[in-house]
């Protein structure tokens, strides 16, 4: 069971309060008109499902009802951190293997 | 005050109003007296509710909502404001959204202050159709909350005075702790008769009685 | 090979059977090979399989970073069908089942493929006019399928709850009589041995470091035992495709998440079909062991992680429970996760990439098992002629791209 700090609700819940988003940070191309077939491809369907640490999109359904982003390890499931919509992570594979 | 189109929702001519539960089916055995039960549920239907919403950085906004309802907006997660003698309480659902619930028919009222007392973006909606409250009482409460949501329900993570949205018997409900010995919840409308039915089946190994 | 037969049980029972031949080999790597394939589950080793038998192609190598049939192929719920909607996977999976229905014989291993028929059923009426129009889309692919009533299942399946006075009441359901389960260790095994047999070398213990390339060409892999060449691979490593993705700098439009199942103590014979259900989401059959064999949707987050989650395991049980009141009180023995390759169009990716010879085979999400004949027979003719199968060329990775997706949510039994 994941237990998930919720940035807006300041406290800890259970993972049944959410659900995951998938991947975050993905931005819709500027000009949809202007994008090529690929990079609209890219855009809906190609995600990058790493192994190791991810950025990704969870909602708390169950409770705030707002969508915020969770740094986690997709091997041991381990949360790193979690932070608001509009912000950045401070964590990421690279920083993990520098801290070492 | 905003140019917005307002009703008061309750008609002014005389109608049968009922609460989500009036066709509940109950088939546990229930206590005949509350002292001998370990969980005694008390509906408190016909409750005002209104949801607001508006930008907490705004302190015009918050200030506005103190100045209308007489209570402060609280404005993290936890501890509800409230002035149990006039029956007003404010509770926190999300950074920009709070529950209001007042005594009964007064929610119209309520809703006209926000809207003169309040300027810029912001909503109200009268919800009071949308759900009820269970008030929960006796020695067995705690025990019986463990069995419906993953939320600690333990004094020490759940204080009184504490409120929070979360799951509930797979679906999901507003806990609140009134004091030592009471809670609450407020349930939506479209679960009401399945979460009163689960609340008596888990509360009958205790003993249950309904308050009426 | 050693041929199996029951002459030769009896005869090695003369000598105590001490004396059966080893079933494949744990030949040394060689520096070249004219095909490798990465991942030895069962897609990988009947890709091989069918390479040399079909295609003459020998001088082979399957790369495994673990153990034959480790991954997917021992970790999911054994379930065979063929009653995909769109032509395009109804041909594939049709495919598939036909190789099924003579696999034992082929590979002269008893890979205890039973076709005790498949039901999906049906609780809200939504759900049967899908069914029918599934049913009626299947016929006219020449795939049985039937629309049963409620008496129907109940005679079936005298155990499941079929009264009106449940949360969810069966109203219906799909029937396709030649579905069933098989026997999943042994169909890793069968094509491994039949596969070795033909001359393939099956590589365990050995794991992909790295794609080599040059030129946009492959030249071979890098592994925990050296460089291999080869100028064409074919990677088939389910929900790894990402990560071996990654290694040749190519992107897949696939997420891989967790998929678990569980068994239940084993006990009498109570259930000899299999029953689905996507509304109340779970599924179950009964093993010839006796157990309960038990799945149900995916994790929603992505992992690596080959276990599951609490949450996923109750809302199952919950679902198994509403439908065989009897099971609640059945207990569980055993619970796993498999990592599973989803696409967002619930099919498979069988396909070139932009790196010349070097194909993939992925994205089977959670319902790979069933089409394991299949996908190895059509992805060995895209290896053996470098370019597509004809049933493989609609699953092309250019669907991502040009739209033309083939959307079997509905069919695929497991929402994700
Ligand atoms: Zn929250």
């Amino acid at each position: 069971m994941l237990h998930i700090y919720c940035p807006h609700c300041e406290e800890y819940r259970e993972e049944e309060e959410f659900r995951p988003k998938g991947e975050a940070h993905i931005a819709r191309p500027q000009n949809p008109e202007e994008t090529s077939d690929e990079e609209w491809g890219d855009y809906l369907f190609f995600r990058k499902n790493p192994r190791g640490a991810h950025h990704e999109q969870w909602y708390h359904a169950a409770g705030c009802r707002k969508f915020f982003n969770v740094t986690r390890d997709t091997v041991s499931y381990e949360i790193l951190e979690t932070y608001k919509v509009g912000e950045l992570p401070t964590i990421d594979d690279t920083s993990r293997r520098a801290a070492k | 005050m905003s140019e917005f189109a307002t009703i008061d929702l309750v008609p002014t001519e005389p109608v049968k109003a009922e609460s989500p539960l009036a066709m509940c089916r109950v088939d546990v055995i229930t206590e005949p007296k509350a002292q001998s039960a370990g969980v005694v549920v008390r509906e408190h239907a016909f409750l005002g509710h209104l949801v607001l919403r508006g930008n907490a950085g705004d302190a015009g906004f918050v200030n506005g909502v103190e100045q209308a309802l007489g209570v402060p907006l609280p404005l993290k997660m936890g501890p509800l404001s409230v002035d149990e003698a006039r029956g007003v309480s404010l509770q926190w659902i999300s950074p920009d959204e709070w529950l209001i619930i007042v005594p009964g028919g007064e929610a119209f009222a309520a809703e006209q202050r926000l809207r003169e007392t309040l300027g810029g973006h912001f909503a109200v909606m009268n919800v009071s159709g949308g759900q009820t409250v269970l008030e929960l009482s006796g020695p067995a409460v705690p025990e019986m909350l463990m069995k419906c949501t993953p939320y600690d329900v333990h004094p020490n993570h759940f204080p009184v005075g504490k409120g929070v949205s979360t799951t509930f018997a797979k679906t999901t409900a507003i806990i609140r702790r009134l004091d030592e010995d009471r809670w609450a919840l407020v349930i939506r409308r479209s679960f009401a008769d399945y979460l009163y039915r689960w609340l008596l089946d888990a509360s009958e190994e205790f003993g249950v009685h309904v308050a009426r | 090979m050693q041929h199996y037969s029951g002459f030769e049980l009896v005869k090695h029972g003369l000598s105590h059977h001490e004396n059966w031949q080893r079933v494949w080999r744990n030949p040394e790597p060689r520096s070249q090979y004219d095909i490798i394939i990465v991942g030895g589950g069962g897609h990988g080793l009947a890709t091989a399989y069918y390479l040399a038998k079909e295609h003459g192609i020998t001088n082979v190598a399957v790369v495994e970073k673990g153990w034959l049939g480790g991954g997917n192929t021992a970790r999911n719920t054994t379930i065979v069908r063929s009653n995909y909607l769109w032509d395009e996977a109804a041909w594939l999976y049709e495919h598939a089942m036909k190789l099924w229905e003579g696999l034992s014989q082929d590979l002269n291993y008893n890979v205890m493929f039973s076709q005790r028929g498949v039901m999906n059923l049906g609780h809200t009426l939504q759900d049967m006019r899908d069914i029918n129009r599934r049913v009626n889309a299947n016929r006219l692919n020449g795939i049985d399928g039937e629309v049963l009533d409620v008496k129907q299942i109940q005679e079936i399946v005298p155990l499941m709850d079929c009264s009106r006075n449940t949360r969810y009441p069966v109203l219906g359901a799909s029937w396709q009589p030649r579905a069933g389960v098989a026997r999943h260790d042994a169909v890793a095994w069968g094509f491994a041995r039949a596969a070795d047999a033909l001359g393939v070398h099956l590589l365990q213990r050995t794991e992909v470091t790295g794609i080599r390339t040059s030129g946009g060409k492959v030249l071979g892999v890098e592994t925990s035992r050296g460089f291999i060449g080869a100028k064409t691979v074919g990677v088939v490593t389910a929900g790894n495709s990402g990560v071996l993705a990654k290694m040749a700098g190519i992107r897949l439009p696939i997420e891989s998440h967790p998929l678990q199942a569980l068994v239940s103590e084993p006990m009498k014979p109570v259930l000899d079909t299999v029953v689905m259900s996507n509304h109340v989401h779970g599924y179950i059959s009964q093993s010839d062991k006796g157990d309960l064999v038990i799945g149900a949707g995916i994790d929603g987050y992505n992992g690596y992680g080959q276990r599951g989650s609490y949450p996923t395991i109750e809302h199952t049980l919950q679902a198994i429970v509403e439908l065989f009141p009897a099971f609640s009180r059945v207990r569980m023995n055993r619970q796993w996760g498999g990592i599973v390759d989803t696409t967002p169009d619930a099919c498979p990716i069988i396909s070139a990439t932009p790196v010349g010879g070097l194909f993939f085979n992925c994205g089977w999400g959670t319902g790979g098992f069933k089409a394991t004949p299949g996908s190895g027979n059509v992805f060995a003719a895209t290896l053996a002629n470098g370019k597509a199968h004809p049933l493989a060329a609609p699953f092309s990775i250019d669907r991502f791209i040009s739209g033309k997706l083939i959307d079997e949510h509905g069919a695929a039994g497991v929402a994700h």
